[in-house]
């Protein structure tokens, strides 16, 4: 069963929902049939929150979070100015937090030890614009303290992860967006840290290159290494992990799988679309069901139901259907998304936009 | 549809036309210089010379109020001859509503006039090139002409701030403390200050917004600022002075050469010119005047380059 | 357009970093980030051609001594032509013998005359333009681009999110500048002095330590500037053009609040070893022994320095806006 973490103070009353469970049986990732990465409860943190708060004047821009990563993929997603990067900046030892600590495998955030194991990739298109790619994640890597020889073959294994082997010579200043945002997940990997900081990654990254992006940061989940990736792309989110952390006016508003959170908001009922060509009689065997709280006839041959406790719903709707003879022809869920989800936890409306 | 939505009144009045934007322009640049601490920081110390000039004429109207036979007055902790304190206040510092004062609060407040718009320049004009927003500008429908213009009229502002306006207060307070015939007999002074701020505005706006838009960061704009006000001025007066070489050597000068050309505004006397062995005002017009047209022809080719946005 | 397939990796390397190869490396990586900008080292050598050239044709002309002054100022005889008349006005009579008084007192001037050049170039290139603009605006130029040039351009993130220790990078980046400040200083001073014949090169022998000295603690405050503030040059260029103008020219003990101060007292002494005159009445200057002075500039670098680092090690920096 989740569990509700009693932990921000936050006035509104509003507490975060988290999932800091194992997955349930059978419950896989959407991607590759992988166990989702993010829930092994049993490893310790790699990265630690612990009642942090940070201002910038008198605006709050992280309110009491309290938050720990395991190894695995974690998204990071909230509107703009939810506080997402600056949560990352805390972790990765750039902001001083007012309240509270950062910690990374132990070490405070700020001090040199905990930096040896973050990899930063951040969202600022700011380079050494003179150099080349290559020369760059050399440089990187020098900075970190290996040989010369050492930096060049690390900066040899990074460009070919990353994609940009057979482009590295070139200067920063001509790069596309896509390819300076590689050189940047490129010097983040160039040594091998456990821990990868991703602000934003597949900005610019085209269709192609996002999906070797994924299939990468897959892989590093798998070597035990722990991922927090902050981005709006949440239809690649989903696809990549279902563990997220949603963020909203400076607080983690929720942590776990998508559908989980999702379980929790009992004010958002499921919406559930369903085709079927006796639409009358099966809306009024729905209407009879405890769990349905309504319904709505759409255009055709299709409806609308809004039901609490999904995963009971679906198993009395089954059963329904069974004893009645009704064919299913379509069965949706319209709001069961990362989109909807934060869509809900934000306030706003979760199908606005969608096609 | 969004539009609807907001429930607005379309727009029905007119657009005014392009050169209106150079006011905007000039209000946006004008707010990004002022909202920064560092310019009221520097603003208070420029601030200074006019305190003092303020303050003195106060001290030498209240000075010369007293009977003439007090021997001694308090001046805050010191005590002092009254006659002697009206001296070294009008003969030494100046301070008798004569153009050679006026003269001498603009030439003092050179130092830290160059200064602040070597601030602005990077904040007004460098940012623009340095940040990207230029092509925010001239997608508007006008000119690269409106927006230097708007970015002159903003250093205008700054430069009056420092020089004309509160020359004019030390005008008005002079003849506030002395006699209403002031104003009506020494009318042209008033005339004076504003050629003398006008000489300035035109002379330093042109400057700084070619120096700027020629070197966008805030280092190397403010070295080359540097040398064309204040090295050149060790410079004249190590050629001049030390080594007693022809006067034309102060031309590189620039700010001397304002100061050479506003002694014509003010009416004062090549005699009172200090430091002596000038050259002529003629001389130091041409000078200004060559230096603003190069950079007038310099902003002109510069603005025909197309900007690449990176 | 190729598409390079992404390769997965293997397992992972040994760390075999060592944390003193990485603050070496960013020594030299910032020392070559300084000349990057190409302008600031254009204007800084064509500073130092200027005054060069205008010094080289002084020397070229002969002009350094006070031969060629004029008494009154501007249209009277030289000072040549004075001492010319004076001696003279003392062989008059045919067959007197000059007498011993009038003689010393031309040998006197004649001596002044001879040593003027030393002092001519003293006063207006080594005191009014090197001290009072060339060396602050030389080690502003590269000390406060050292910090402040990477918080400019963005790259800061770069260096902080390193495993080096913030006074460490803050060291790196003091060591890099200093072989553009002090080069510039010492060098160009050096070649300033070159071309100034005679008196350019005693002033060179005599001055040297004093600019040494004077440039490492105005690159060690500028270098603390420029991780105290967002535009540090414009703090930088305050201090050198009117702090130090003001406060330097101010009569009694203010002025000892000024880093030129010292330099200058530093100066005056190798001066009054030689047994030549202070340009300055020493009862109006106030200078302080050199073993003072050297004391008080080297532990202002030390304190800029680590005032610097502990400033460093705290301040969050953020995006420039």
């Amino acid at each position: 069963m989740p569990d509700l973490l009693d932990s921000a103070n936050s006035s509104s009353g509003n507490r975060p929902l988290v999932v800091d469970a194992e997955p349930a049986p059978g419950q896989r990732s959407q991607a590759h049939g992988q166990p989702s990465v993010g829930l092994q409860a049993q490893s310790p943190p790699l990265l630690h929150f612990q009642h942090v708060s940070k201002w910038y004047g008198p605006v709050i821009g992280v309110n009491q979070v309290t938050l720990e990563l395991r190894p695995g993929i974690t998204g990071l997603v909230g509107a703009n100015g939810a506080g997402k990067s600056t949560l990352l900046k805390l972790a990765t030892g750039q902001l001083h937090p007012d309240i509270g600590t950062v910690r990374v495998l132990g070490q405070d955030a700020w001090s040199p030890a905990a930096k040896l194991h973050v990899g930063y990739c951040p969202d600022n298109d700011r380079f050494y614009e003179e150099m080349s790619g290559r020369k760059f994640i050399e440089t990187m890597a020098c900075l970190f303290g290996f040989s010369r020889a050492e930096a060049r073959r690390r900066a040899g294994k990074c460009l070919e992860m990353v994609g940009m082997a057979g482009r590295a010579e070139r200067r920063l200043r001509g790069y596309s967006k896509g390819m300076r945002q590689r050189i940047k997940l490129a010097q983040a990997l160039v040594h091998d840290p456990k821990l990868l900081i991703l602000d934003e990654p597949l900005a610019g990254i085209d269709p192609i290159g996002r999906q070797e992006f994924l299939i990468l940061f897959q892989k590093l989940a798998a070597e035990d290494k722990c991922l927090v990736i902050s981005s709006h792309e949440l239809e690649q989110l989903e696809k990549l992990t279902d563990h997220v952390a949603v963020m909203a006016r400076g607080r983690i508003a929720a942590v776990g799988t998508v559908s989980q959170i999702r379980d929790l908001l009992d004010d958002h009922p499921l919406s559930i679309l369903i085709g079927s060509d006796r639409r009358s009689d099966l809306a009024r065997a729905l209407l009879s069901q405890p769990d349905v709280v309504g319904l709505d006839l759409t255009d055709g041959d299709s409806l609308i139901v809004r039901a609490r406790n999904p995963r009971r719903f679906f198993q009395d709707f089954s059963h329904l259907v069974l004893e009645e003879n009704i064919e299913v022809r379509h069965l949706e869920t319209l709001d069961d998304s990362a989109h909807a989800v934060l869509g809900y936890l934000l306030g706003g409306n979760p199908n606005h936009g969608k096609k | 549809m969004a539009t609807n939505l907001l429930h607005y009144r379309g727009w029905t009045g007119q657009f005014r036309g392009p050169h209106f934007a150079m006011l905007s322009i000039a209000r946006i640049a004008l707010s990004q210089v002022l909202r920064r601490k560092l310019f009221w920081v520097l603003y208070a110390f420029g601030l200074l010379y006019f305190f003092m000039f303020f303050f003195s004429q106060y001290l030498l109207a209240w000075t010369e109020s007293l009977p003439e036979n007090e021997q001694s007055v308090n001046i805050g902790f010191f005590r002092t001859n009254p006659a002697d304190f009206v001296r070294i206040l009008r003969t030494t510092l100046r301070i008798d509503g004569s153009g050679e004062m006026y003269r001498n609060f603009f030439r003092f407040q050179g130092s830290m006039v160059v200064i602040i718009l070597a601030m602005a320049g990077a904040v007004l004009v460098g940012n623009d090139f340095q940040f990207g927003s230029i092509p925010f500008y001239l997608a508007k429908p006008l000119s690269p002409w409106h927006y230097l213009f708007g970015k002159c009229l903003a250093v205008a502002v700054i430069v009056n701030l420092m020089t004309t306006v509160p020359a004019l207060v030390l005008f008005i307070q002079y003849g506030m403390l002395t006699s209403w015939d002031y104003f009506v007999n020494d009318f042209k002074l008033c005339l004076g200050i504003l050629g003398y701020g006008l000489e300035l505005t035109v002379c330093l706006s042109l400057m700084l917004v070619a120096t700027a838009g020629w070197l966008r960061r805030t280092v190397p704009m403010i070295m080359a600022w540097t040398t064309v006000f204040i090295f050149f001025r060790f410079l004249a007066g190590a050629l001049v002075n030390g080594l007693q070489m022809s006067p034309h050597w102060r031309l590189m000068d620039l700010w001397n050469d304002t100061y050479l050309v506003g002694n014509e505004w003010l009416g004062v006397g090549a005699d009172r010119i200090w430091p002596p062995r000038q050259p002529a005002v003629w001389e130091a017009e041409i000078v200004l005047g060559a230096v603003c047209l190069i950079c007038l022809i310099y902003l002109t080719l510069r603005i025909r380059a197309v900007e690449i946005v990176r | 357009m190729q598409i390079d397939k992404p390769v997965t990796s293997s397992s992972p390397l040994p760390l075999a970093r060592s944390p003193f190869r990485a603050w070496l490396y960013l020594v030299g990586l910032s020392c070559q980030r300084q000349a990057r900008s190409r302008q600031m080292v254009w204007i800084a050598l064509i500073l130092l051609g200027l005054a060069t050239a205008f010094i080289a044709v002084n020397t070229a002309a002969g002009r350094w001594g006070m031969d060629h002054w004029r008494s009154p100022q501007g249209y009277g005889l030289t000072y040549r032509s004075w001492w010319l008349a004076e001696w003279w006005s003392t062989r008059r009579i045919p067959g007197q013998m000059p007498s011993a008084g009038p003689d010393a007192i031309l040998a006197a001037w004649q001596a002044a005359l001879d040593r003027s050049g030393f002092f001519v170039f003293s006063d207006w290139i080594v005191f009014r333009t090197f001290l009072s603009f060339l060396l602050p605006i030389w080690s502003l130029s590269f000390a406060t681009e050292a910090i402040g040039g990477e918080q400019e351009s963005g790259n800061m993130v770069w260096l902080l999110s390193r495993p080096m220790s913030r006074p460490a990078i803050y060291l790196a980046k003091f060591v890099a500048l200093l072989p553009w400040g002090l080069g510039l200083n010492l060098g160009g001073f050096g070649l300033l002095c070159l071309v100034g014949g005679w008196p350019g090169q005693l002033a060179f022998r005599l001055y040297w330590p004093a600019v040494l000295a004077g440039s490492l603690a105005f690159c060690s405050l500028f270098h603390l500037m420029g991780a105290c503030f967002r535009r540090p040059a414009v703090v930088a260029i305050v201090y050198s053009f009117f702090l130090e103008s003001v406060l330097g020219n101010m009569p009694g003990y203010m002025k000892r609040i000024s880093i030129g101060f010292y330099t200058r007292c530093l100066m005056f002494e190798s001066i009054e070893e030689r047994g030549l005159s202070l340009p300055e009445k020493p009862s109006i200057f106030l200078p302080v022994d050199g073993t003072t002075a050297w004391l008080i500039l080297a532990g202002l670098t030390i304190l800029f320095l680590l005032v610097g680092m502990v400033v460093f090690s705290r301040v969050e920096y953020h995006e420039m806006n």
